[in-house]
């Protein structure tokens, strides 16, 4: 999967996760600040990071990323 | 009068929860899981390696028989389990992902509460807080509506006459730092809930702060009226009001005085919720130092079914008065 797959794929895991339109968004959305949310959507999300890319981004790891951007790096690394 | 947990302990016996152990290499752990099934309090089940476990009951001395062993690297039993999970609606954990965390006894255990072969998770003597909550939120789920996992505290204070005697519940002294007023509602729902499995009793819950009724003004004020809106909106059927100051929440005559209109709470709350984590901590330990208090908990809440954390320095007896707390709490969550 390249870097653009892997943009578009959290993207989309962002989207069901928060209940975003992905048309909102995009690697510069801060986390905290645009989706908002409770902590446990980031747990959703981690989940789904992991069921679908098969690959296991640490809660607190994902909690630290600021932006989206920041989180498909962190998922990269560990691919 | 028997103190409240030597009620406890005789109510655990009237309706036996199955608790999942996933700490019980532990020493202190083992003998309180040991001590509450022999005694008939609860039906104990250790979750881990099973062979390593049964070496550690003989050594330390236990009968195997009062022990339902459950082996984490049971792959049949791991694959049943996880079938019955995903197969349940709105689960986020899929196979693979689920599979991979439940190499963990912690997790284990979570999903045998999810798919109902075990009624409470008791852990927090290897695991930290965070570690439990997680685990928790991941598998066992938020009951629905609920924003936050927030804990009470159920304070006995010497000399105190409430509406419930010595006896009064508070939160969040614990775990969410500085809830917005959504979770603030939740963690006053979460509380009535409690209550009222733990102790059968009729919630009254005042949302307390430094102003009653408009007394006072400003954006400290405005969150917990606010949060008083959204717990009514969510839950009219639970009396939880605010914003209300500790002394019109629980004194008739105070109550009488500041409060002028019709009030399910005001002068005879039994749950009383604080504004945010300092005011919690803070109201606790003045409770302990010079109300002599003893204060049982913090009892983890907003999970679907009952998630126990305890203290990693606990001793033997505290953890078995937390075991049988979360396993009435358990039995009271069913009815």
């Amino acid at each position: 999967m390249d870097r653009k797959e892997l943009e578009a794929k959290i993207l989309e895991l962002v989207s069901t996760s928060y209940n975003k339109d992905i048309s909102t968004l995009s690697m510069d959305t801060r986390i905290k600040e645009d989706l908002g949310g409770a902590s446990v959507l980031m747990v959703g999300l981690v989940s789904e990071i992991e069921n679908e890319l098969d690959v296991l981004v640490q809660l607190p790891v994902a909690a630290a990323c600021k932006t989206i951007g920041e989180l498909v790096d962190k998922t990269e690394e560990l691919l | 009068m028997a103190n409240i947990l030597d009620r406890l302990y005789e109510k655990a016996k009237l309706d036996v929860q199955r608790v999942a152990f996933p700490e019980a290499d532990n020493e202190k752990m083992m003998q309180a899981a040991y001590e509450c099934g022999r005694d008939g309090y609860i039906v104990p089940i250790l979750v881990g390696d099973a062979e390593q476990l049964k070496a550690l009951c003989a050594q330390r001395g236990y009968d195997e028989g009062v022990f339902t062993f459950v082996d984490v690297n049971n792959e049949e039993y791991k694959n049943k389990l996880i079938a019955a999970y995903v197969a349940q609606p709105g689960r986020i954990l899929k196979e693979k992902a689920l599979g991979r965390r439940m190499a963990d006894p912690l997790y284990f255990a979570a999903v045998m509460q999810a798919v109902d072969e075990a009624d409470v998770t008791f852990a927090g003597i290897n695991n930290t807080t965070g570690d439990v909550i997680l685990a928790g939120q991941m598998v066992v789920g938020l009951q629905p509506g609920i924003a936050t996992i927030s804990s009470i505290g159920l304070c006995d204070i010497p000399g105190y006459e409430g509406s419930e005697g010595s006896l009064l519940a508070i939160g969040d002294s614990a775990v969410c730092t500085n809830p917005n007023a959504e979770q603030l509602a939740s963690i006053a729902i979460s509380a009535c809930d409690t209550v009222r499995s733990l102790l059968d009793w009729e919630p009254r819950c005042a949302l307390v702060c430094y102003s009653t009724r408009g007394s006072g003004q400003g954006e400290l004020i405005d969150k917990v009226i606010e949060a008083a809106k959204i717990a009514n909106q969510q839950r009219p059927d639970l009396a939880i009001e605010g914003e209300l100051q500790l002394d019109a929440a629980i004194v008739p005559a105070v109550a009488a005085k500041k409060v002028k209109e019709d009030s399910r709470v005001a002068g005879k709350a039994n749950v009383v919720i604080w504004p945010d984590l300092n005011v919690g901590n803070v109201a606790v330990k003045l409770i302990q130092q010079f109300g002599r208090a003893d204060a049982y908990g913090p009892m983890l809440q907003g999970f679907q079914k009952v998630v126990c954390d305890c203290s990693r320095g606990a001793p033997v007896s505290e953890i078995k008065g937390n075991v049988i707390i979360s396993a009435v709490r358990a039995a009271g969550m069913k009815k």
